[in-house]
């Protein structure tokens, strides 16, 4: 499918979307009624891609990235991952995708406390089936990325906040995943750890990486290369995916962090990687 | 994730969070280390009852003045004043036989010593009487054949008795005491037997069956004749023997009934396994009661220490735990929890069973059923409590389980 010289494909894209919604709606019952937190949204997302998601408060963002990072699911539509339908994907599959395929960043961060900094990195490497002394190895390299390599065997509680979105963006890392998604990431923190964390992200993609990011920060959404605003459930701004521009730059083995240590020389295509990762299912 | 990450992993939240470790545990141990206590203590007071009925002699048969019941009728036991010193040197000569005591009994024996006093009840009889009752000496000597030959004023007291008088049994051998007005020297006092009953073995004063009699009685008739048997296999046969003796040396016609009776000491044993199976019965409801409340115990600590990680568990998913990780995870804590806390909990019953059982003066020990119960149902309990709810949150969505308060 994808070409292998590593030339921008001058033609429509090769690989099919990395995420691709199909009329997805998500609706939470309260007794007797229903709210619907989102209603019918289409979107693609292609890999390399830099997102940002806004919309007001209350306007479905979370549930929208919790259905694309798998933590979640629609209660109708179809959500497809790498071209797969996610809705024929076991719980198992479901993990196994999150595990290596996508890295989820939480506005409260959501580090296990009681384990240092670098066991939290870590422990994605752990249902990985990575052997031990590989996870710390590959755990310390992601700490080092993300400037914390002297913190490595401090508890959570005993770092900042910004340190520990950090510590979260490197645990997200770790297993070089084709996405990372982050629901205001920088929500928590104070201006300078905001503009560190951002910066960090921002570096991320540029060196390959799909970026989706919920922010109230009209930076980032600046930076973004396009924006989807969500409005009551709705995408009421819904720029054109852009395949023949900025996704298409980037990609596959553009960088460290996507390509795989084991990976041939030939640049691979994480798409692909990720349609193998389904059919090896629960390898480990 | 391999059940040995699993290890690495619960060993790791288990040393990091200490409080919430110990709690948990201490949870199992209490509930543990109780029952444990409870059946130790339960059959050990068991023990004590038998104990003590085999304490009242050994292969002990009991011949009783006074016939039993007739058409409804029945001599008031001991008054029908049949039984002899006579009687009983008879018996001493029958095969199978090994010891007889006679025994004279002065029910209200008020004993003075010095300004105090007390009342206890008080037997004439031979230095036989300390093998057929199974009587030890502590202090000084029991009666001597001598002293029943020359109808010695000499007294061997109970150590209850001894107490009752605020002595000791080294002061009080030696002392001359007064029994209903008369002196006695006092020359031994028993071992405690340990037991309280209807009446109490340490509470009782011994003296020669000649000086009861010429002193108190007057006559030569006997509350009891105490024999001990060769073999408790030849119980029938001997009772059997003292029976046609006693017949014939009370010239009883063949239409009369005994004026006597027999009771032995295996009649005893009988009654008291009835009342003994009762007790156990009784335990086995409290244990019962018991192994609820502390299962409920543990299962609670489990359940609460799950509670409180459900967002761990939404986390571990969000980052890639499939459900049978985050199972292994609980299962393999749950059972280092349960099993550490069942074995401490197994050690402290054990401490706590010797102490309860010496503060009531039960010879108490924890018993093999006992800690295989306590430790079976710990361990079934606790890890059913810790695993299953992790199981179950494990099947949420995650942000279901991050949702989580
Ligand atoms: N578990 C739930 N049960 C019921 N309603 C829910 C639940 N989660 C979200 N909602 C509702 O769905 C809607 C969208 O919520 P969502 O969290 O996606 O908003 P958001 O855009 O992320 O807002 P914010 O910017 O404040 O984070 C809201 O009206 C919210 O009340
Ligand atoms: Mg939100």
């Amino acid at each position: 499918m994808a070409e292998q010289t590593g030339v921008p494909p001058a033609g429509p894209p090769a690989s099919p979307p990395l995420i691709e919604g199909r009329g997805i709606t998500r609706l939470y019952s309260m007794g007797d009624s229903q709210v619907a937190a989102l209603r019918g949204v289409d979107f693609r997302i292609f890999l390399g891609e830099n997102v940002a998601i806004i919309g007001p408060s209350g306007s479905g963002k979370s549930t929208l990235l919790h259905i694309l990072g798998l933590l979640d699911r629609p209660s109708a539509g179809q959500y497809l991952f790498a071209g797969v339908d996610t809705d024929t994907l076991d719980d198992d599959r479901l993990a196994v995708l999150r595990n290596r395929a996508i890295g989820f960043i939480f506005q409260s961060f959501n580090l296990v406390s009681g384990e240092s900094a670098l066991e939290n990195v870590a422990a994605p490497l752990v249902y990985a089936g990575v052997r031990r002394k590989e996870r710390i190895e590959r755990a310390e390299e992601s700490l080092a990325r993300v400037g914390l390599a002297d913190r490595m065997h401090h508890d959570p509680s005993q770092l900042s906040g910004g340190q520990r979105q950090r510590v979260a963006i490197a645990r997200a890392l770790v297993t070089r995943p084709a996405v990372i998604l982050a629901d205001e990431p920088t929500g928590n923190l104070d201006s300078r750890s905001s503009a560190d964390v951002f910066s960090l992200l921002q570096e991320l993609q540029a060196e390959g990486l799909t970026l989706v990011t919920i922010t109230h920060d009209q930076r980032i959404a600046d930076r973004a290369a396009r924006v989807l605003r969500v409005e009551d459930g709705m995408l009421v701004e819904h720029d054109a995916p852009a395949p023949y521009l900025d996704h298409a730059v980037a990609p596959a083995g553009a960088g460290g962090v996507v390509a795989d240590e084991d990976a041939s020389p030939t640049p691979e295509d994480p798409g692909l990687r990720t349609l193998g990762l389904l059919a090896e299912g629960d390898a480990s | 994730m391999s059940y040995v990450e699993a290890l690495r992993l619960a060993l790791r939240r288990l040393r990091t969070n200490p409080l919430r470790t110990a709690l948990t545990t201490l949870g199992v141990v209490i509930g543990v280390a109780s029952l444990v206590a409870l059946i130790g203590v339960g059959e050990g007071t068991q023990t004590a009852i038998t104990n003590q009925i085999a304490g009242l002699g050994t292969n002990l048969l009991s011949v009783n003045a006074g016939g039993s019941v007739v058409g409804g009728i029945r001599g008031a036991a001991g008054s029908a004043s049949t039984l002899t010193v006579d009687d009983a040197t008879a018996i001493a000569a029958l095969p199978g036989v090994t010891a007889v005591a006679p025994e004279m009994s002065v029910a209200n024996a008020v004993v003075v010593d010095g300004r105090t006093n007390t009342t206890t009840s008080m037997t004439g009889t031979t230095p036989a009487e300390a093998t057929v009752r199974n009587y030890q000496v502590q202090t000084g000597t029991f009666i001597s054949d001598l002293a029943v030959e020359k109808g010695l004023r000499v007294a061997v007291l109970g150590p209850t008795t001894v107490a009752s008088l605020n002595r000791t049994p080294e002061a009080i051998v030696g002392q001359t005491v007064t029994i209903n007005g008369i002196p006695f020297t006092v020359v031994g006092v028993t071992q405690p037997k340990g037991g309280a009953g209807f009446t109490n073995p340490d509470d009782a004063v011994f003296a020669p069956i000649s000086a009861v009699q010429s002193r108190f009685t007057g006559a030569s008739t006997l509350r009891t004749i105490g024999v001990s048997l060769t073999d408790p296999a030849q119980l029938a046969y001997v009772e059997s023997e003292i029976q046609s003796l006693l017949r014939y040396r009370h010239q009883l016609a063949s239409s009369a009934s005994d004026d006597f009776t027999m009771v032995s000491q295996d009649q005893l044993l009988s009654v008291a396994s009835t009342t003994t199976a009762t007790i156990r019965n009784f335990l086995i409801g409290i244990a019962a009661i018991a192994l609820v409340v502390g299962g409920i115990g543990i299962a609670n600590t489990m359940l609460v220490s799950v509670r409180e990680r459900v967002r761990e568990i939404g986390t571990r998913k969000a980052i890639g735990a499939r459900r049978r990780d985050i199972g292994r995870q609980f299962l393999v804590e749950a059972v280092i929890v349960t099993l550490g806390g069942a074995v401490v909990g197994v050690l402290l019953g054990i401490v706590v069973t010797g102490a309860v059982g010496s503060a009531v003066n039960v010879p108490a020990s924890p018993t093999l059923a006992g800690i295989a119960l306590a430790f079976g149902s710990a361990l079934l309990v606790g890890v059913v409590a810790g695993y299953w709810p992790a199981r179950q949150a494990s099947r949420l969505d995650p942000v279901e389980a991050l949702r989580y308060e």
